[in-house]
């Protein structure tokens, strides 16, 4: 397990480009027809909706994939006239599922995903650095899931969700002329998800699922201040030589999914996909520090800073054709709302209004499919109007993603 | 539906293709332009905050780093040509004449003690930059450290025999062409096409730092500033540049006034440390000094002015304060029919030192370098206890010392008249003006200036803005002063000068 862990950390370096740092990447066919949800054809459904799993047309199914992820953000002080860009590096989320069907009105399954995360990557001293120069947010996703057959077109699923997280925030203190590093790679958090999934004829599929948040809390993170010894005393430190330890939440919020898939000919299929997020929940960030009166409360160890994000909504529509049985031709356009207004854009986790372009290519070898998959974001240029940090100017983003995908049909 | 989906997806297509993902008027793009204004020739005029003065000294990276400096980057933009500054020798600061030693070297911190600092002289207070070694040609920062209104406008102001009776500058004397000529004379042979004009915080301030003492400082009267200064508008007007004007910001509300408490004695301090001993200290003045003092002017209506010492509070200093009516005959014949042999011994003493003696209050403005000052040794005539001697603490602080109310509403008011006649002069010629006052107002606030998160405050050493004397800026408060410079020049001229990042200079430097 733990060797696993370490594989996949390595691995998930993943990106935010839009929603906050919700990465929706898990999986490659579901990506090339604009990550719509309504898809039973293999274990890869699972993370979308444990229900799910009791249509796959297979008694065990094994799902994985990856995906890279390209972005830059441009960052522009309209009255310095300075321009910076970062330097991401590139973001690698993955997928694995498994389903098994005990018997027929009762399959489990098992979902290994990456979905939140983001690295962003600022200019050492570029001029938002009091805020953030680098920040690493990674999250593991293991769901246990079980379905079952509520009638021969209906299903119901729900899964256990057990969460690790990993947090590497490093920020200039400009006024003790050093910086700050926050860390915790043993964040946790539990959560539970559920779904309705309905095949009420041959030529539909209708998938309803709700995830409810992660709350993942780092219980014993550590802050270094890397900033003159000589400062230690003034800030709490002067036995643990400016080591101090914090605690804080972060929410993975919770999402709702509506959606359908339409199989116009037996060959042409489309798919359309509502998502709601509730970013709500993210409306500031506390971080309580054991010593370093750092924070900006009656308590001078809490620093509470708000964030104030917005609930967000998504919409996907997608569609594949079978241009023969063994190739399959996908496409998709989606749209993604980014969480939080101008006011409160925050350069840690740049999100934009996003609009995606899909595409891909699946192809069948008998029990074996390979999917290959490719999106260009186009995020609309942005505003950055944020008073509470006096942080001002225009914010753009290159974005693209591509990934390849297997699944196993078994039996 | 088919058709309903095709034609959906058509239109959102078009709709993300037509969306904006780039900026609508990338920075890199824009021509920065002087508009109305000529900054080919920029020369700035001014005092210490101009040339860039700070922790106490004139040094190399904080001359870089002046307000005028960073506005002549910003102007090469937009055709500024270069911009000479007339640098120290090193960066320690402070000025040797014929050798000897007329100014320290700056400020730095040498070490944290109990979170304050304790300051000392880089360099061991040896300063390397002799006077006499004049530089020459023409010199675009034309600050002038010490500089008063009239001072720019005084021929000699640069001649190194004055030096030493003080009627010439030696930062003026460094850069002057002649030893005759004048600051506005140098700055008219330069031809300018643009300058900046911050002057007259000296008028009122070193008067302020000086505790408000007439012996050693004057607070220019009002009338004569405005003639001063209305005389040096001018003369640089004669020039035909076109420039920026800046007020004096309100001397009273800087680090260097602000920072020490009026009430600073707590047992701690008086024990320098040992509580018992600070108690002990505390119960000795209160039985032979405090007491018999607060029972003397209570029975003379005054006993406001004296009361005996807290051992577990802070307590105030002890100050003379000329402005209240003098009671030393009445103390020394108090005294003298006390019954307290002691007291009957310093009756006549007592009523020479004590009779304008009060506490400070909260409206009494203790200046930074009263801090070494206090419990320093005043010698004492013959007979007298030394344990009286203590300065602040059982010797009343002279004038030098301490502002009281009257001093500061009288440096106030001063100023107040100054910046109307700025504010004038700079309407009347048309030129571009900056309210200094008002920035540094928002600067002293609790919340302060901030720029891409980080925030600027008037608290010493903390708030960043504020260099280690207390009185002038850091690299970043002087940016600060630099953008609202750019602001002002932007607004009446036309030009489009982009500001500069305050965070990307340097702060006060930590050991």
């Amino acid at each position: 397990m733990k060797r696993i862990l370490m594989t996949v950390a390595l691995a998930a370096g993943v990106m935010a480009y839009a929603g906050g740092f919700r990465v929706s990447l898990q999986g490659v066919k579901q990506l090339a027809m604009a990550h719509t949800s309504a898809h039973a054809e293999d274990a890869s459904v699972a993370f979308f909706n444990p229900a799910g799993i009791s249509f796959i047309p297979a008694k065990l199914s094994v799902a994985a994939g990856g995906f890279g992820v390209s972005n830059k953000i441009t960052f522009q002080n309209t009255s310095t006239l300075q321009q910076t860009q970062t330097d991401n590096p590139l973001g690698t989320p993955i997928y694995a599922a498994i389903a098994y069907k005990v018997m027929d009105q009762l399959s489990v399954g098992f979902s290994f995903s990456t979905p939140f995360g983001s690295t962003i990557e600022w200019p050492t001293n570029w001029e938002g650095a009091e805020m953030v120069e680098k920040l690493e947010l990674k999250s593991f996703f293991f769901q246990p899931m079980v379905s079952v057959k509520l009638a021969p077109w209906a299903s119901f699923g729900a899964s256990y969700i057990y969460a690790r997280g990993k947090v590497d925030w490093t920020k200039k203190v400009t006024q003790l002329d050093g910086r700050l590093n926050l860390l915790d790679d043993e964040a946790t958090g539990h959560g539970f998800g559920f779904g309705f999934y309905f095949q009420p004829d041959s030529q539909w599929d209708v998938s309803v699922a709700y995830r409810s948040p992660v709350d993942m809390k780092a219980e014993n993170g550590k802050a270094t201040f890397n900033v003159s010894s000589a400062l230690y005393p003034n800030i709490g430190l002067a036995a643990t030589g400016g080591v101090d330890s914090f605690k804080a939440t972060l929410p993975l919020v919770d999402e709702i999914t509506l959606g359908a898939t339409y199989k116009v000919t037996p060959k042409w299929l489309i798919s359309a996909d509502f998502n709601y997020h509730g970013w709500e929940r993210y409306n500031k960030l506390t971080l309580d520090f054991a010593n370093a009166p750092v924070g900006n409360q009656s308590d001078p160890t809490i620093l509470v800073a708000p964030k104030n994000f917005k609930n967000t909504k998504t919409f996907r529509i997608g569609t594949q054709y079978m241009v023969t049985d063994m190739i399959a031709a996908r496409a998709g356009w989606y749209y993604d709302e980014s969480p939080y207004s101008d006011e409160n854009f925050i350069p840690e986790t740049p999100s934009f209004d996003n609009y995606v372009v899909t595409a891909g290519v699946g192809l069948k070898f008998n029990k074996l499919g390979v999917d290959l998959s490719g999106a260009y974001a186009m995020p609309e240029s942005r505003k950055v109007n944020n008073k509470y940090n006096s942080f001002y100017g225009q914010a753009k983003a290159n974005v693209f993603y591509f990934g390849l995908g297997l699944s196993y049909n078994a039996f | 539906m088919k058709k309903i989906f095709l034609s959906s997806i058509a239109a959102s297509l078009l709709f993300a293709v037509s969306c904006q993902t780039d900026f609508d008027n990338s920075t890199e793009d824009v021509v920065v332009t002087s508009g109305d204004a000529n900054f080919s020739k920029y020369v700035a005029l001014g005092n210490s905050l101009t040339a860039g003065y700070r922790d106490g000294a004139l040094y190399v990276d904080g001359q870089n780093e002046s307000y005028p400096v960073m506005l002549s980057t910003q102007m090469k933009l937009a055709g500024g040509g270069e911009f000479k500054v007339p640098l120290m020798k090193d960066n320690n600061g402070g000025l040797l004449f014929a050798g000897n030693k007329i100014a320290n070297t700056k400020l730095y911190i040498k070490s944290f003690t109990n979170g304050s600092p304790d300051i000392d002289s880089a360099n061991s207070g040896t300063p390397t930059t002799e006077v006499t070694s004049v530089l020459t040609g023409g010199f675009n920062n034309m600050g002038v450290p010490g500089a008063k209104v009239a001072h720019l406008l005084a021929p000699g102001f640069g001649n190194p025999m004055g030096v030493p009776a003080k009627t010439a500058n030696p930062y003026f004397v460094r850069f002057a062409s002649s030893p005759t000529t004048s600051v506005i004379a140098d700055f008219k042979s330069q031809n300018p096409t643009f300058f900046s004009l911050w002057i007259g915080n000296n008028d009122a301030l070193l008067y302020a730092l000086a505790g408000a003492d007439d012996t050693a400082e004057t607070l220019t009267p009002a009338d004569q500033f405005d003639t001063y200064y209305n005389a040096l508008v001018a003369q640089i007007k004669s020039t035909g540049a076109k420039g920026v004007i800046a007020n004096i910001p309100d001397v009273t509300s800087i680090p260097s006034l602000t920072t020490i408490p009026y009430n600073p004695l707590t047992s701690s301090v008086l024990g320098q440390g040992n509580v018992a001993a600070g108690e002990a200290t505390i119960d000795n003045l209160n039985a032979n000094l405090y007491g018999p003092l607060n029972q003397i002017l209570t029975a003379l209506n005054a006993g406001n002015r004296i009361k005996p010492l807290s051992k577990t509070g802070a307590n105030p200093l002890l100050i003379k304060d000329e402005s209240l009516t003098n009671l030393s005959a009445q103390i020394t014949y108090a005294a003298s029919m006390s019954g307290n042999p002691t007291l009957i011994a310093l009756s006549g003493y007592l009523g020479a030192t004590y009779g304008q003696a009060r506490q400070t209050t909260a409206t009494d403005l203790i200046p930074l370098t009263t801090k070494g000052k206090i419990g320093s040794t005043q010698a004492l005539p013959t007979g007298i206890p030394a344990s009286l001697g203590a300065r602040g603490i059982s010797y009343p602080f002279a004038d030098k010392y301490v502002l009281i109310p009257q001093e500061i509403t009288a440096i106030s008011t001063a100023i107040n008249s100054y910046n109307a006649t700025i504010k004038k002069a700079a309407t009347d010629n048309g030129y571009a003006f900056f309210d200094a006052n008002a920035k540094m107002g928002e600067l002293n606030s609790a919340s302060g200036i901030q720029w891409d998160g980080v925030k600027y405050t008037a608290k010493f050493v903390t708030g960043g803005a504020f260099s280690l004397d207390g009185v002038h800026l850091t690299g970043r408060g002087y940016a600060i002063i630099a953008n609202e410079f750019l602001k002002a020049i932007n607004t009446k001229y036309k030009s489009n000068l982009p500001m500069v990042n305050p965070n990307s200079y340097s702060g006060v430097k930590f050991p």
